[in-house]
């Protein structure tokens, strides 16, 4: 069809013949063109692939893919408006009795319900848009770009502020009819734009308004975050939705629609109209009609614009109202009342412009103390409306005044529940149209405080964002939650080929090609893995002893300065939170490691602990200053020799301990370690020189055929000696005797964090344990019983959390957890398909650690 | 346009009583950022005097240490300097002086100065900052 310069969507498709624009979303009645303004959902159609497009104030063009919503198989032809005629089986609220039982009917019932309603349809496989995401701070945002919003737009024209007015209807001025009111409009825009100060942001939407202030303004091509010092909501008002049977046949048209067809696109909206008239703004539009020779053969007027009705004008009805509309595809027959008589009057247009509301929706979603102000149309009173005895309440959801006395005979008696039992307000106008009625429904027939209010006095539900629909695309744009951390090594793990994957928000290597060889380099003779991830903290000053005595429940007032422990964080409950190794610098500076993924978390318990205990201690976090590199395997030390002049003999550093040395020239502080259950030395040194030790290490190693070891062969050396990974082997409320770990707790002191809980705990029996299995008749690849249940006597009484192949010992073996069953634990289970698991002490590998004493 | 660049800076951190935080006095070209109570960072494109800080700082117990491998600035220079730092984050940026937040999900100490904008995240998460930049504002930066 052809798209006239200046159309709208909908505006041409109107001009085209098209007369039924949707179907309604519970009883597929059909829906006409209606406000013309963007508020109402009778116009949402699929533009272009989007659905829910507001096709009455979006620009058509030449080529555009537009569907209606609604129908089966069309929206002309709908089969499915069957379901009017089962109004009385599918009362309001009627999916929340009918299929509660059986329990199996509601999936069934969901599905069918799904099918037969919505606002079209989201292309499966459609590319998301780049939307530009920018944030903006301005002193005064004005939402709304007609004359009121372009006057508070010059008016807070300083010489120091920033404004930005939004007009939400595609350019300014656009969808106003040539007039004085749109000479008026170009006035202020063009003094507008003269300043500099104020930036016109055309075709773009707001949100909501957040707290803050925060109001997103939403466009096809951008999402601008606006922090405004205050908001100006100068939105207007929309016509009154006036409520009586037939009131949402097509060709029933608010005033403003009906005038802009005319006006503004030059398509005549009806040939005979009935015309309902509350104020002068109808006025107007009844010479517009006029003036494209719509035939008005009734027209409803209050007494007191009576005589300024012009000639041309049919049957004046003075003071009486439109009491039904009827028509079967559209409107045919209007009836008009007039002190309890009523007349009919045949037409194909009735048109409404009984009075305004405010679109205040905006300025209701702030808070009261926030500075955000009305003006123009949007600061005005509500115009009065009777309330009728029936027809659509609201649009979106086909509520009925009929609905809304159901419920309240239900029981539901206030605007608040009755905008949830029905769901009236709730669908895409959020209330614009229909938010009026539903409150001076519930306000008339007394059911709260407000009993007696009127639709100008009645209080509204509460307004929340969005205010207008918005697309996931929109709502998605700019959030990036993938944060990848990289070390100082992340290069050269490309460069050598690795495997890089997510770990602890790192980005890490899991291999470099052969995980078993990596890891019969660091069984056999000597590896370097890169450990830079680890958390790494300072802790001094006068308190840090305290401080360290009292976050962690192992003791540490005997740790000497060059040696170092094993740690465990508890929170208060008592559950274990993250590990590390904890070092003695000095008598008042320690060191402290963590977990990767625990560093940030590990940080900030530091400084609370320090600041509510009021001590005096520094925390300075080093994670991010220094990288660290393992050495592990047989021919660590004898690498390291290489590379240093100090000692690094079992005398001058033993196990458990650290020393600060030089190794190729890069100040390290080297820390003996277990974790993979050889000789191992891990190298803490400033991150830039973290490359130049890599090579320095990986060229030494040469002679003992070093190969870099990753993730995947971790996971195997670590399962080797029992030790876990936090995270993947424990859960949330797991303490440290679940865990086997009770030896890491001194309960001789007299306070730790979690000290109290963990007492409490202790007195009651062990629900749960972690234990070591073995495995026998598993697939050779054990891995994949990670996860698996463990099975007693047919009940599910544990489960795997690590297994895997020992290649040093040739079986499979694993980690899980078993809970109590009777008086004990189980101690063999069923796994898999057919494997058996039997409960084995750990470590697996080298139980008297003789090989990582070294 | 706008131009980022990616630089190593200088940075001292220091952690002392307030009264002694109080005591550090910047030297030229030298920023100094109190990035809380008891917490100062020294920034600069030179080296900076370790010593010389401590000795204003002229506490026992206090940190006064070069933690320059820490940390990684990233530099948006030119007339849409400002601009292209807003596609990544929600600060308001002063004329001249310096925020704490969040840039590209990243915590973030923030310099403004008039034409430049200097991002100053922890090392391990530059190369990430620099391509949410490097995407997010790309056509406001010059090839």
């Amino acid at each position: 069809m052809h798209v006239a310069d200046g159309d709208t969507v909908a505006a041409a498709l109107y001009r085209a013949g098209v007369r039924t624009f949707s179907r309604s979303v519970k009883y597929h009645r059909r829906r006409g063109l209606y406000c013309g303004t963007g508020d109402c959902p009778n116009c949402l159609m699929t533009v272009d692939g989007q659905p829910a497009v507001r096709t009455c104030v979006a620009a058509g063009r030449d080529g555009m893919s537009v569907t209606r919503s609604g129908g089966w198989p069309s929206a002309d032809r709908d089969l499915l408006h069957v379901t009017e005629s089962l109004h009385r089986v599918m009362p309001v609220g009627f999916y929340y009795k009918t299929f509660i039982r059986p329990r199996f009917a509601w999936p069934i019932a969901e599905r069918v319900i799904r099918r037969a309603t919505g606002l079209g349809k989201l292309p499966p496989t459609r590319e998301a848009a780049r939307k530009v995401v920018r944030h903006e701070h301005v002193d005064v945002l004005v939402i709304g770009a007609g004359a009121a919003g372009l006057g508070a737009a010059r008016d807070s024209v300083t010489s120091s502020a920033r404004s930005v007015i939004v007009c939400d209807e595609g350019r300014v001025g656009a969808g106003v009819a040539p007039g004085a009111p749109l000479d008026r409009i170009r006035e202020l825009e063009a003094e507008v734009r003269a300043d500099g100060s104020v930036i016109v942001l055309e075709d773009h939407v707001a949100i909501g308004v957040y707290d803050g202030l925060h109001v997103p303004l939403a466009s096809e091509l951008e999402l601008v975050h606006v922090y405004p010092e205050r908001v100006v909501v100068a939105t207007g008002a929309s016509q009154t939705h006036a409520v009586f049977p037939g009131n949402d046949l097509p060709g029933v048209m608010l005033g403003r629609a009906a005038a802009a067809l005319a006006g503004v696109h030059r398509v005549r909206p009806g040939d005979r109209a009935v015309m309902a008239v509350g104020n002068e703004e109808g006025l107007d539009h009844l010479d517009t009609l006029l003036a494209v020779g719509v035939s008005i053969v009734a027209l409803v007027v209050p007494a007191a614009l009576a005589d300024r009705v012009p000639d041309g004008v049919g049957e004046v009805v003075v003071d009486g109202h439109v009491h039904e509309a009827r028509g079967r595809a559209a409107v045919r027959e209007v009836v008009l009342g007039r002190r309890g008589r009523g007349k009919r009057f045949a037409c194909d247009l009735l048109v409404l412009s009984l009075g305004l509301a405010p679109r205040d929706g905006l300025a209701r979603m702030a808070l009261a103390d926030e500075p955000v102000t009305l003006a123009g149309d949007a600061a005005r009173g509500v115009d009065e409306e009777p309330l009728a005895r029936d027809g659509t309440v609201c649009l979106c959801e086909d509520v009925s005044v009929h609905d809304l006395e159901q419920a309240w005979r239900e029981g539901y008696r206030g605007a608040e529940i009755l905008k949830r039992y029905t769901t009236t307000t709730m669908g895409p106008c959020q209330g614009a149209m229909c938010g009026r009625a539903l409150s001076c429904f519930a306000a008339a027939r007394g059911g709260s405080v407000h009993a007696g209010s009127s639709a100008a006095t009645a209080p509204r539900t509460t307004a929340r964002p969005p205010a207008r629909p918005v697309t996931l695309e929109t709502l998605a744009a700019g959030v990036h939650e993938i944060v990848d951390k990289r070390t100082s090594l992340h290069e050269l793990h490309v460069a050598a080929g690795a495997r890089l994957d997510r770990s602890g928000g790192w980005l890490r290597p899991f291999t470099y090609g052969d995980w078993r060889e990596e890891y019969r380099a660091v069984r056999e003779r000597v590896s370097i893995m890169d450990v830079g991830t680890l958390g790494k903290f300072t802790i001094g000053g006068p308190d840090a002893s305290a401080l360290v005595g009292r976050v962690f429940p192992c003791r540490t007032d005997d740790l000497t300065p060059g040696r170092t422990r094993y740690v465990l964080t508890l929170d208060e409950a008592g559950y274990v939170m993250d590990d590390g190794l904890l070092a003695r610098v000095g008598d008042l500076e320690w060191y402290l490691t963590s977990t990767s993924g625990g560093a940030g978390r590990t940080d900030a318990r530091l400084r609370n602990f320090a600041d509510r205990f009021a001590l005096d201690v520094h925390v300075l976090d080093r994670t991010s200053q220094w990288g660290a590199i393992n050495v592990a395997g047989p021919h660590a030390r004898d690498l390291l020799e290489q590379l240093t002049d100090d000692d690094v003999g079992t005398d001058a550093m033993p196990f458990p301990g650290f020393a600060d040395i030089t190794v190729a020239g890069i100040a390290c502080r080297a820390i003996r370690t277990g974790f993979v259950g050889e000789l191992a030395f891990e190298l803490h040194h400033p991150r830039s020189r973290g490359p130049a030790l890599w090579r320095a290490l990986a060229e030494a190693g040469r002679r003992w055929n070093l190969v870099p070891h990753g993730l995947d062969a971790l996971e195997l050396l670590r399962l080797e000696k029992g030790h876990l990974y936090l995270g993947q082997d424990t859960m949330p409320d797991d303490t440290p005797t679940k865990l086997g770990m009770a030896w890491a707790v001194d309960t001789s002191k007299p306070w730790f964090v979690g000290k109290l809980a963990l007492e409490r705990m202790e007195a009651r029996s062990l629900p749960r344990r972690h234990v070591g299995l073995e495995f026998t008749g598993c697939p050779a690849h054990a891995a994949g019983l990670r996860g698996e249940p463990l099975l007693a006597g047919g009940d599910v009484v544990g489960r795997v959390t690590s297994a895997e192949r020992s290649i040093a010992l040739d079986r499979a073996i694993g980690l899980g957890w078993v809970r109590s069953v009777g008086d004990g634990f189980p101690t063999r289970f069923t796994v898999g398909s057919g494997a058996i698991a039997t409960v084995v002490p750990t470590p697996f590998y080298d139980a008297g650690g003789a090989r990582m004493r070294g | 346009m706008a131009e980022l660049r990616a630089t190593s800076p200088r940075v001292v951190a220091v952690l002392a009583s307030s009264g002694a935080c109080d005591r550090v006095v910047p030297r030229d070209g030298v920023r100094v950022v109190r990035v809380a109570r008891r917490e100062v960072l020294l920034v600069s494109d030179a080296d900076i005097d370790v010593r010389e800080v401590g000795e204003q700082v002229d506490e026992p117990h206090a940190v006064v240490d070069d933690v320059s491998a820490a940390w990684a600035a990233l530099l948006l220079a030119g007339d849409r300097s400002r601009e292209a730092f807003a596609r990544v984050c929600e600060l308001e940026l002063p004329r001249d002086g310096w925020v704490q937040g969040e840039v590209a999900r990243a915590a973030a100490t923030v310099i403004a100065e008039p034409a430049l904008v200097t991002i100053l995240v922890a090392s391990m998460l530059a190369a990430h900052v620099e391509d949410r930049i490097r995407t997010d504002a790309a056509e406001l930066l010059a090839p």
